[in-house]
């Protein structure tokens, strides 16, 4: 998400006599939510959006995973796992049990030789990264959002950036499965390989993953550097940056020649930060987009500028610190994965079809590369992936510029995230993933009554 | 219990005559002003500590931070069932169910009390 700061955004708009914009403070975000709760209804479950709702039957939080599975035995009701709720996709919704794994939190051991670690899946991983760390360990790399449990960020392949890099999913060596009759899978790749494979991103459709082993590496720290620069001058050397950077993604600004680029390293710095890391600062760029844009001709002008004179920041401190930012400022998003090579020339379309058709959006579109892995429903399925992520604010509606947008991602064979809006259903799915109907074939064979199959999966399943 | 109960404590107590004012003047009633810290159940403590804490004793994040009872004290004025409903609904930076989905509505009213010091059972 954009690193702006605050200050320095203000800076610029008022060098330029932008005056009129201090006024307006830091800009609002207001709740589009058109079915709030009072006190006395029925508890909805909402993901973090806002987007998604239910009115669940039931509950689940089990204590320990003996639990769950006589849960699980209990009854032959329909249920979805739940995680943190921070899919913004139709994973969850259910009218059946919504399962928590709240209370399986934590590492329960680890492997100091092997550098690995077994762990509860109901952990968050902004609480996964500090725990790893006191054991010496680290995963390689983290998404930029780490408000998620870990079993919910496997469940959708969820990634960072690094061309050497792969999803959490591809992290995964061992892990045990809570089916939906209450038995307990342990799987890896020699022990029932096939659910092993499918299971590491299951989309929660397999049962309940409670536990996984993860492939680590040593504690490290890390600088992030970030800088503004002309867009296409960046994309010429892209393949300079992603090769000479162990992370390095950037973000492109609808509407203007300017993008932020970001690349981050391993160091042996004390921890430091030059510029401030202002997660509310993407609410003082939309008051600057919506001004400079009311100025006829010069507007987009200005607005480049603005970010063009923005200096250069840098954050260093340990890995899970500097891989992962808060996000306050609440949206809505779709994301989808081309292959690598195919990049640049879908996020040229992107934005070319944001200017033709004078689409009123500034937030910043993320560019992130992924490695491939062998893991059947990942987006980077024995494919490297270039994944561009766009944004809409929570309280703006998402759907014109989706539906806009998401035609050329199909253009260049894109993977949506599973865990980020999209409109395909399994006839267009199925041709992009190469193990789509083993997966399917796992699927049924484990839950073979659709139990966890809710209104979403059943659209991208064709059950 | 988190040592941050204990911080906020002190800064509650300080305070108190402060927020009993606010609230008069509010019209808002006795039930307003700081309470005794509440006390979570630990299944509660662990709810907190694994998904409030993430950005309510975070720094950066923007959200008014536990214990530090200048970033609650015009919130609690609003009310507990007004906090309530902004926790359900979402609010500004705040996901709805302050993140936390397998929260019952008696949970979330511990939570939010905690959080912002008012009477558990307030309204």
């Amino acid at each position: 998400m954009i690193r702006l700061s605050r200050r320095e955004l203000l800076r610029a708009a008022l060098a330029a006599g932008a005056s009129g914009l201090a006024a307006c403070g830091r800009g609002e975000q207001h709740s589009s939510v058109s079915e709030d709760w009072t006190p006395g209804e029925p508890l909805p479950w909402r993901n973090w959006s806002g987007s998604e709702r239910c009115v669940p039957a039931r509950r689940i939080a089990p204590a320990s995973e003996s639990e769950l599975r006589a849960l699980l035995r209990g009854g032959d009701f329909a249920l979805r796992p739940a995680g943190s709720g921070h899919s913004f996709s139709g994973l969850v919704t259910s009218d059946g049990a919504l399962v928590f794994l709240d209370a399986l939190s934590g590492v329960i051991s680890t492997d100091p030789a092997a550098r690995s670690a077994d762990v509860w899946t109901g952990t968050r991983l902004w609480r996964l990264g500090p725990a790893l760390a006191a054991l010496g360990q680290a995963l390689p790399n983290l998404p930029d959002i780490d408000y998620q449990t870990l079993g919910g960020a496997l469940a959708t392949s969820t990634h960072g950036s690094g061309a050497e890099l792969g999803s959490l999913s591809s992290r995964v060596t061992a892990l045990s499965l809570a089916t939906p009759d209450g038995e307990l899978l342990e799987c890896d790749a020699s022990r029932n390989a096939e659910v092993f494979h499918a299971a590491r991103a299951s989309l929660g459709a397999l049962g309940v993953v409670t536990r996984v082993r993860l492939a680590n590496r040593a504690a490290f720290r890390l600088v992030e550097r970030s800088r503004f620069v002309e867009l296409e001058t960046l994309l010429a050397n892209l393949a300079h940056e992603r090769d000479t950077n162990r992370h390095f993604e950037f973000y492109a600004f609808p509407h203007a020649d300017t993008a932020l680029a970001i690349a981050t390293n391993e160091t042996e710095e004390a921890t430091r930060a030059s510029g401030d890391d202002d997660p509310e600062a993407i609410l003082l760029l939309r008051t600057l987009f919506r001004w400079t844009r009311a100025l006829p001709g010069v507007g987009m002008r200005l607005y480049d500028a603005f970010l063009r004179s923005q200096p250069a920041s840098e954050r260093s401190g340990e890995s899970y610190a500097v891989l992962a930012h808060p996000r306050t400022v609440r949206f809505n998003e779709m994301e989808y994965t081309v292959p690598a090579e195919a990049g640049p020339e879908c996020l040229r379309a992107v934005l070319g079809e944001i200017r033709a058709r004078d689409l009123p959006v500034c937030f910043p579109i993320e560019c992130r590369f992924v490695r491939q892995d062998d893991v059947w429903l990942s987006m980077f399925h024995e494919r490297a992936g270039f994944s561009i992520s766009i944004h809409q604010f929570q309280d703006e509606d998402w759907r014109p510029y989706f539906a806009a947008i998401e035609p050329i991602f199909w253009k260049f064979e894109g993977r949506p995230h599973w865990g980020k809006l999209h409109s395909l259903d399994a006839a267009r799915l199925a041709p992009l993933y190469t193990r789509w109907t083993d997966f399917q074939r796992v699927r049924r064979s484990l839950d073979p009554r659709g139990r966890l199959v809710n209104a979403h999966l059943a659209q991208i399943f064709g059950t | 219990m988190p040592r941050i109960l204990w911080k906020s404590a002190r800064a509650t107590a300080q305070l108190t005559c402060a927020l009993v004012c606010l609230a008069a003047a509010c019209g808002r009633g006795d039930d307003l002003k700081p309470a005794t810290p509440t006390q979570l159940a630990p299944a509660l403590a662990s709810t907190y500590q694994s998904v409030c804490a993430a950005c309510h004793a975070r720094a950066g994040t923007g959200a008014p931070f536990a214990g530090n009872d200048a970033d609650w004290s015009q919130r609690r004025a609003q009310g507990a069932d007004a906090l309530l409903e902004h926790t359900v609904n979402g609010y500004r930076g705040m996901p709805p169910l302050g993140g936390c989905g397998r929260c019952s509505e008696a949970d979330l009213r511990a939570l939010v009390a905690y959080l912002a010091g008012v009477a558990e059972g307030a309204r």
